[in-house]
């Protein structure tokens, strides 16, 4: 693990929504084609610091480097040119529209001159490729999505991730929602997704989950980002210490 | 083995749902369908060559401004500036055509042009201005009338000139060309919208504005073309109304009776549209005028006031409104 490379990396950035310090000079690595968790109680800022690694959000200051390079995010396209893409809390799924189309949605096939016109069949048949890839269970893709179970919709968020050509993906809180059975299966899904070696940002509560599938594991407290540890030198003792913000010795 | 019962139990009343908004997303070809069967019997002069080429005629008037009108509420836009924007190119059309002598190419192009920029100065006052298209396009609507007041001095501008009329109702097939306009108008919309990406982008943007921007969608360009597309069929819907009638309609009140929001409204909570957008399919729209038209126009025939019509029209918007307030409750 000593060989592990930083693929990204933030550098002080630093967030405000008013009077509210949501992000504060946080500079973070994460490591390629690891599990790179990231924890903290709740407002601590974890969605808010991985919406600025998305481009949602635009950062007051700071910068990031991607593969070694400064540079900056620009928005989400910037960040989908970059191999950045994010699953958000709440999947950005059009509820309305099918399986094919959102996995697409902003990145659609086309054909003929101009792209102007949807390749369908095409789009069907990369979806179908894509969601066998990571052994997700959705018989119909022309369902529409409001018919789909929560880990079925986690299956769309991520294919959609990886159509982009997704490098690093980010998962805020994929299992929050969900049973028991759907959340194992999402961490397959993770472990997965680690296997054909990408990236893996993953926000979470949920200690054991983070112990069970996390290489990295970072804490946030209060806007800060307290530390990062490797799960086999972490003990849950002292990761929860760091939750509650008791700054690592 | 509970989950499996529940599971069963979902998916039942999942198809049960599933059958339910197909019977409410069809049901429209099926009332046209009895309708038109019904004035047949019923009203006199109904079944005639000569009285169905005139539905088609009128519908074809509700049915362009009603295309684009639909492509809006698609991306979630609700333009309400439709009288407005008929009433610039009304104008425009008249003015140019009668009183400046130009050409009727060049009519056309110019009152066209009046309406794309009466959508992007929508699109401007929407996106720019972050207001609610509802909102914003009641506004605009309002400077756009009094636009249309100042140029024409508030008179009716009477086209003698010969040409217009002639040219925009050839019939081809027996068939008047603003007929064969506006089924242009609706394979052209069917074909941007389930073919396209702008379609899919228009879709989502409707949909679900946020999700849509998230995923890359360049959300506020969608809105301007949206606006624009509409602005651009109640313009087109104007050139016709302008040569059907030779006379500019001022202020939309006047415009063939049938032309204006509130049909537009009708037609698309008909069609199965959601006014919050992102739902519907165009063709349904087309259905929905061709079902407006031929109410109407049996009405008129069985000799029935048109107070009563006028009531009847009003109560077909209202079960329309309860149509689609219980497809979004299915839904
Ligand atoms: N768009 C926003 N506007 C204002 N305050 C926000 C916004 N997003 C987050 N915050 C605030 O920033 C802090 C961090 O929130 P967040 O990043 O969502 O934390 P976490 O994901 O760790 O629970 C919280 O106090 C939250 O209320
Ligand atoms: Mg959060």
């Amino acid at each position: 693990m000593a060989s592990d490379q930083v693929i990204l990396e933030t550098i002080n950035l630093d967030k405000s929504f008013g009077a509210i310090h949501a992000v504060r000079t946080v500079s973070w690595k994460v490591y390629q084609g690891r599990v790179n968790a990231l924890v903290g109680d709740n407002g601590a800022g974890k969605s808010t610091l991985i919406k600025l690694i998305s481009g949602a959000l635009a950062p007051n200051a700071g910068s990031f480097r991607v593969h070694g390079q400064e540079t900056t995010i620009g928005g989400p396209a910037g960040a989908f040119n970059l191999g950045i893409a994010a699953v958000y809390q709440d999947l950005a799924l059009v509820e309305s529209r099918d399986v094919v189309m959102n996995m697409f949605l902003g990145s659609e096939m086309t054909r003929g001159v101009g792209a102007i016109f949807l390749d369908h069949k095409g789009m069907l048949r990369q979806a179908h490729d894509v969601l066998n890839d990571i052994h997700a269970r959705i018989p119909n893709v022309r369902e529409m999505v409001r018919n789909l179970s929560g880990g079925q919709r986690q299956a769309v968020a991520v294919g959609r991730a990886l159509i982009r050509g997704g490098e690093i993906i980010i998962m805020d809180e994929p299992t929050a929602a969900l049973g028991v059975e759907q959340t194992q299966e999402v961490l397959q899904l993770i472990d997965t997704l680690r296997k054909q070696g990408k990236t893996i940002i993953l926000i979470s509560h949920n200690i054991q989950q983070v112990f069970e599938i996390a290489d990295y594991i970072s804490v946030m407290f209060h806007g800060e980002l307290l530390g990062t540890r490797r799960r086999e030198e972490a003990t849950e003792a002292e990761i929860v210490a760091m939750i509650m913000g008791r700054r690592a010795p | 083995m509970l989950e499996r019962i529940t599971q069963g139990e979902v998916a039942l009343s999942g198809r049960r749902r599933a059958q339910l908004l197909f019977l409410m997303d069809n049901g429209i070809y099926v009332v046209t369908i009895l309708l038109f069967v019904l004035f047949a019997f019923l009203a006199p002069h109904f079944f005639t060559p000569r009285n169905l080429v005139n539905i088609l005629i009128s519908a074809s008037l509700a049915g362009i401004v009603t295309a684009g009108y639909t492509v809006a509420i698609l991306a979630g836009q609700i333009d309400t500036s439709t009288q407005g924007v008929l009433a610039i190119a009304t104008v425009a059309t008249a003015l140019l055509f009668q009183e400046a002598g130009f050409s009727l190419p060049l009519t056309v192009i110019l009152a066209l042009t009046a309406g794309i920029a009466a959508g992007l100065f929508n699109g401007v006052i929407v996106v720019n201005g972050k207001i609610v298209a509802f909102v914003a396009t009641l506004a605009t609507q309002g400077v756009m009338l009094a636009i249309a007041l100042f140029l024409s001095g508030g008179q009716t501008i009477t086209i003698t000139r010969a040409g217009l009329q002639e040219a925009v109702f050839v019939r081809m097939f027996g068939i008047p060309s603003s007929v064969w306009i506006m089924f242009f108008c609706y394979l052209l919309g069917w074909i941007m919208l389930t073919q396209t990406k702008l379609g899919a982008h228009i879709y989502a943007t409707g949909a679900d504005y946020r999700a849509a921007r998230l995923s890359g969608v360049p959300v506020d360009r969608v809105i301007r073309i949206a606006l624009v597309i509409s602005a651009l069929t109640a313009a087109l819907t104007a050139i016709l109304v302008t040569a059907r009638s030779k006379q500019s309609a001022l202020f939309g009140l006047a415009i063939a009776g049938s032309v204006d929001f509130v049909t537009a409204l009708t037609a698309v909570l008909l069609g199965g549209f959601s006014l919050f957008g992102g739902v519907g399919r165009i063709e349904r729209n087309l259905v929905a005028v061709l079902f407006l038209t031929i109410l109407g126009n049996g009405l008129q025939l069985m000799n029935v006031p048109t107070g009563i019509v006028l009531v009847v029209r009003g109560f077909a918007l209202v079960s329309a409104v309860i149509l689609s307030v219980l497809r979004a409750r299915v839904a």
